[in-house]
């Protein structure tokens, strides 16, 4: 009924046989080839490092890398200092404040959309987030540096308005809400607020600065910069640490936040509807029951926020003003390690020891983050064990 | 604080601090964008220009820019752009909003772009022109036909100098025959200029000083409140194709932005070209081939972590490998005539390509990786049950299945290289390249030069910039229309995998 | 070359067959997956144009030993085999077998249908268009011989170009049974083929195995001992990768010689 197979025709099955071997050559070369590319960017900045310390004669001590002058600049008459202090301090305070400002924001955020939100929305929420993460550096930065420091630079009572008006603002909706008749409250579902409270608080935020200046008149004399100077001795850069923190805050808020609430809503739940079983609101068991199982998941989330708001150069670069101050102050600028280098590199001289100074800075900021990114996985992969052996999904 | 005793069955104020904290997240996000769209699509807009009659008799014409409380007293203030900067030596004027007497928008307020000094605002006299003098109304009908006139000449003009004199100039060097040629089209070209030059404007400030204006220099005109809806929208149109069709103009204040358009495009080609195969043959190898070991595993999280380390250290590396390191070697062998000056010993499009190529890695590793690790074992043993040897599995069923997901790995890597700008700074990019990295010249893809990209041109104009308030509304444009490039790269990306997840849940399970 | 003598591994009683009228040849046959023992010194033969069915508790190694047999295993590093296995006695590990030419001659069916994502014409071609070298007619006259033996044809002859992936649970099975006979196997090992299917379905298949084994020698693993006595002529029992007795299924299930197979059997698990 069928003619069978065409006899086995030898050459073509060799043929098959020496593909099959050439490609998967070519794939392990290739593979191999890539990862050990990318992999050598940290052995190749060591090796341009090394020189720094091994060649005799110019070789710098640590004393000399750890003062508080960064001063590169071949001036005549000028002898250059590179003192790394001011620039790890800058680093470490820009991602401080950043940090200060996104993780409070995004962790509520994830708290709100994994524990309270309809699937659907947040199934809809997260890609939006994404898009907030995509949002460039360089556009973020523009908008921090010519449109929001020359704001603040004239409503510094405003912003600190906002920050007393928001929270209240939206304790009184939460008051409201329960007062609400219950029609209403249909309409307006609890897992909806995060759209909702949307036009509240713009409103809020229109009302805040339209009280601002009465406020700033009560309370500071209508001039909140020179009470500051005055009563708590803080100077007032244009570009400072406040307007770093909110635009690099921005920027980090959407991947803590991804990671966050991967985190939460991962954690089995019969655990949290046990809790709940015995009375506790979602609220408390959230605190006592969700939150410590995902403690892992959101401390990771923190940590890599905190890798990349160490390494955010553009932000940095147009919002900070990169002056090499050491303060504490979220009104005055700094000068970080990546705005450096994105500043000085183009002009250092190759092999020189600005050149390769630079190049220790890079590989500093690359080991840092790698290993903090390293960490952030090996907590990670303690989370998703503890959420196997309590029988919830991996 | 509100206690629970007052609230039953309350969750207390925690909840409603977190739905504002998401709440307040997403309005930055919309703040940020509608701040984008409506200062970016607004610059192209012919706004109305208002005359200003101030309490001493002052006058000034100028469009209103933004109010602000004055710094230093009860009242508040109020910007114009007034242009005029060969006339005031400024175009901004702030002006006490209580000190203004009166505001009207006569018709006959005219709006002129110049190729020097700026805007011109004001009234239009008369045009001369080969000793002929026109006035009053028939000036302006007879300024709309001579810059028409004007606009094709200039077009003719450039043309001929972009397509024929350079091409022929850079042959000279080996063919002596180009130059009865060359001077054909260079005296074309100076009739071409004659024609141009030679008329004047003359102009006069809301103020009465009066202005001999070149008419050469005169690139557009219009009267902002005698224009129709219609014509404003035209005029809309018009001034968003010119941003996205011409070259800058007055140190990148002015102008559009083909070039940066055309080097970011090409930068992220390039990328592309390179970051696929070797992005997806790093993921088979892990994935398919690679023991799955410990070492793998390590591997595999380097590649993940590989992700988060900041892009200027790949631009160091950059800087340090691609630029010094091999384009320096490839200097002294091959373009050792033309040292000291580099060739592909100093930043270019080649290299931010590569160095860009290099970032994005991961981004298609994982992404690749992830779709391999979708595809179900049983189709893999299938493929192997019938006969098919590795490499035939592995492209007759198992990479088709991970298309979807290797482009939305391309597309995730092209939507961050788009907006990457720091390692740019290192390898390549220029404030302003006269010549795009294409032409008609051999090699026609010329790697080596520098190039014009948009995120670094909106750093370059914000924060390099002269006068960076009368090249904001440019920046701003700018910035509206990369983050458009990247938030449609990105949905597209979103919507990809949302289909290649809708398309795996119809899987057999096993 | 060891003399073959089929053993159980607690002197249970083992059928045999003459090399001449037998397909496949285990011999000293013992499997690990990294330290853990899989299989443990297995040797039988099963007889050609029959169907020889595997039966034992879940983990027993029947699977294992049916991936071993087409050599499945190849691709997992952490698979240890020890022993022989002969196809028409050629040792099918030895250097000169091609493993893809193997695969071919021992076909496979897996516990879960498994079509690729591609259209029912293109499914049933695939692996004669690995072989090369057929013409489109020969190619059109294959898939329909494959599709009316394994009895999907009437219900697919109008849509070959549509997706397989829309085909039912059942049918899918047979497509993927059409598609292994499209390349024509020697063997054909049936991995729970059944298992995830409905009733109906099932029994379409059992036919199906019982009309194959005029053309092939037929390999069958379940978990179902009613579907074994139905359609297998041998069957062998396997407990912790040990081959425990082997005999007719008539005298294995009707007449078991060890209290261990008995217990399994009739549901009495120690």
């Amino acid at each position: 009924m069928i003619d069978p197979l065409p006899p086995r025709d030898l050459p073509r099955h060799q043929w098959r046989r020496l593909r099959d071997r050439l490609a998967t050559l070519l794939i392990t070369a290739g593979g191999i080839g890539v990862v050990v590319t990318v992999m050598a960017i940290g052995v190749f900045l060591a090796l341009e490092v090394a020189p720094l310390f091994l060649e005799a004669g110019r070789s710098l001590g640590w004393r000399e890398l750890w003062q508080p002058r960064w001063q590169p600049g071949t001036l005549p008459g000028e002898s250059p200092l590179f003192g790394l202090q001011p620039l790890a301090w800058g680093t470490l305070k820009a991602a401080f404040w950043a940090l200060l400002f996104a993780v409070p924001l995004a962790l509520g955020a994830a708290v709100h959309s994994a524990l309270f939100m309809p699937p659907r929305l947040r199934s809809r929420l997260k890609p939006t987030l994404e898009l907030m993460e995509a949002m460039p550096g360089v556009v973020v930065g523009f908008v921090a540096g010519l449109v929001l420091a020359p704001w603040l630079d004239r409503h510094l009572a405003g912003a600190l308005a906002l920050l007393i008006c928001l929270p209240v603002g939206l304790l009184l909706a939460g008051l409201a809400w329960r007062r609400l008749p219950a029609a209403w409250r249909h309409r307006l579902p609890h897992g909806w607020a995060g759209l909702w409270l949307m036009p509240w608080l713009a409103l809020l935020v229109v009302s805040a600065l339209w009280l601002s200046p009465w406020l700033e008149a009560l309370l500071f004399g209508g001039d909140l910069r020179g009470w500051l100077e005055a009563h708590a001795g803080l100077g007032y850069a244009s570009r400072n640490a406040l307007i770093v923190g909110l635009a690099m805050g921005f920027a980090v808020i959407p991947g803590i936040y991804a990671l966050a609430e991967d985190a939460l809503s991962g954690v089995p739940a019969n655990l949290g509807e046990g809790a709940q079983a015995l009375g506790a609101t979602r609220w408390q068991s959230l605190w006592k029951v969700v939150l410590p199982a995902a403690a892992p998941g959101v401390l990771s989330a923190v940590m890599i926020g905190a890798g990349r708001a160490v390494g955010e150069t553009m932000i940095v670069l147009m919002a900070s003003g990169n002056t090499g101050l050491m303060t504490l102050s979220p009104l005055e600028g700094m000068r970080s390690m990546a705005a450096s280098i994105a500043i000085e590199l183009p002009e250092a001289v190759p092999g020189g020891i600005h050149y390769r100074l630079l190049f220790l800075v890079a590989l500093v900021l690359f080991v840092f983050t790698f290993l903090v990114n390293t960490l952030a996985e090996l907590v990670h992969a303690r989370l998703r064990s503890r959420y196997r052996r309590l029988g919830g999904r991996s | 604080m509100i206690g629970r005793a007052r609230l039953p069955r309350g969750e207390g104020v925690w909840p409603w601090l977190a739905a504002g904290s998401l709440a307040l997240s997403l309005l930055m996000l919309a703040g940020l964008l509608f701040l984008l769209a409506v200062r970016g699509m607004g610059h192209f807009w012919p706004s109305p220009l208002t005359l200003v009659t101030l309490e001493d008799g002052r006058l000034l014409a100028g469009q209103a820019v933004r109010e602000e409380r004055q710094p230093n007293a009860a009242g508040r203030e109020r910007l114009y752009l007034t242009g005029n900067r060969d006339l005031d030596g400024a175009i901004w004027r702030w002006v006490a909003v209580d000190e203004i007497a009166e505001e009207s928008r006569p018709r006959d307020l005219v709006v002129l772009e110049r190729t020097r000094w700026g805007s011109f605002q004001g009234r239009l006299l008369a045009l001369e022109e080969r000793g002929e003098r026109v006035e009053g109304e028939a000036a302006w009908a007879a300024l709309q036909a001579r810059l028409q006139e004007l606009a094709a000449l200039r077009a003719e003009r450039d043309r001929l100098r972009d397509e024929i004199v350079v091409p022929l100039v850079r042959r000279m060097e080996r063919e002596p025959l180009a130059e009865a040629e060359l001077a054909r089209a260079s005296a074309r070209i100076r009739e071409l200029q004659a024609r141009i030059a030679g008329g004047r404007l003359l102009l006069e400030s809301v103020d009465g000083r009066r202005l001999e204006q070149p008419l050469e220099q005169v690139l557009r005109a219009w009267r902002p409140n005698a224009m129709s809806p219609p014509a404003k929208v035209a005029a809309w149109g018009g001034g968003v194709w010119r941003f996205l069709a011409e070259g800058p103009r007055a140190a990148n204040s002015a102008g559009g932005v083909w070039p940066a358009i055309f080097g970011t495009v090409l930068m992220v080609l390039l990328m592309s070209v390179v970051v696929t195969p070797f992005g997806v043959l790093a993921a088979i190898y892990l994935n398919e081939i690679a023991h799955q070991g410990r070492l793998t595993h390590l591997v595999r999280i380097a590649v993940r972590n590989l992700a988060g380390v900041p892009s200027i250290v790949y631009g160091v590396f950059g800087l340090g490998v691609f630029v010094y390191g091999i384009g320096g070697s490839l200097d002294e062998w091959f373009f050792a005539d033309q040292l000291p000056s580099p060739t592909f010993g100093t930043g270019g499009l080649l290299w931010a390509s590569l160095t860009l190529a290099l970032l994005t890695l991961p981004v298609v590793i994982v992404a690749t990786e992830e779709g391999l690790a979708r595809v179900p074992d049983h189709q893999r043993e299938g493929a192997l049950a019938l006969g098919a040897t590795r490499v035939e599995m592995l492209t007759r069923v198992v990479l088709p299945m991970t298309a979807p997901a290797m482009l939305t790995g391309v597309i995730l890597a092209v939507a961050r290289a788009a907006g990457e700008v720091a390692p740019l700074m290192l390898v390549g990019v220029a404030k302003l390249a006269p010549q795009v990295p294409v032409d008609g010249d051999f090699p026609f893809l010329h790697l080596e030069r520098k190039f014009m990209h948009l995120g670094y041109h909106i750093y370059d104009v914000a924060f390099h910039g002269s006068d960076v308030q009368a090249a904001l509304p440019l920046v701003y444009a700018t910035a509206l229309l990369l983050v458009l490039v990247i938030l449609v790269l990105n949905l597209t990306a979103i919507f990809l995998r949302h289909h290649l997840r809708a398309r795996h849940g119809a899987l057999p399970r096993r | 070359m060891s003399v073959f003598s089929p053993r159980s591994a607690d002197g249970g009683p083992i059928i045999d067959f003459d090399p001449v009228s037998c397909c496949l040849e285990i011999e000293g046959l013992s499997l690990a997956y990294g330290e853990t023992p899989a299989l443990r010194e297995l040797t039988l033969r099963v007889p050609r144009h029959r169907v020889t069915a595997f039966i034992g508790p879940s983990g027993c190694g029947k699977s294992t030993l049916l991936r071993a047999l087409n050599r499945l295993h190849d691709l997992n590093d952490e698979v240890h085999l020890s022993g022989r296995i002969r196809l028409e006695g050629q040792d099918i590990h030895a250097p000169e077998m091609e493993v893809a030419e193997l695969r071919r001659r021992v076909g496979m069916v897996f516990q879960a249908p498994n079509p690729f994502p591609m259209s029912i014409y293109d499914n049933v071609a695939f692996g004669l268009r690995l072989q090369g070298g057929i013409r489109k007619r020969q190619l059109d006259d294959v898939v329909e011989w494959a599709l009316r033996s394994s009895a999907l044809w009437d219900e697919v002859k109008d849509r070959l170009k549509s997706s397989a992936w829309a085909l039912s649970g059942g049918q899918q099975q047979r497509l993927v049974i059409a598609r292994t006979l499209a390349v024509r196997p020697e063997v054909l090992l049936l991995d729970e083929p059944a298992s995830a299917l409905d009733p109906i379905s099932t029994l379409k298949i059992e036919e199906l195995i019982r009309n194959l084994k005029s053309q092939l020698t037929l390999v069958l693993v379940t978990h179902n001992m009613q579907q074994a006595a139905r359609v297998s002529d041998y069957t062998a029992f396997l407990q912790e990768g040990e081959l425990v007795e082997y005999g007719t299924t008539d005298t294995l299930f009707t007449n078991p010689r060890l209290a261990r197979t008995e217990n399994y059997i009739t549901g009495r698990m120690a």
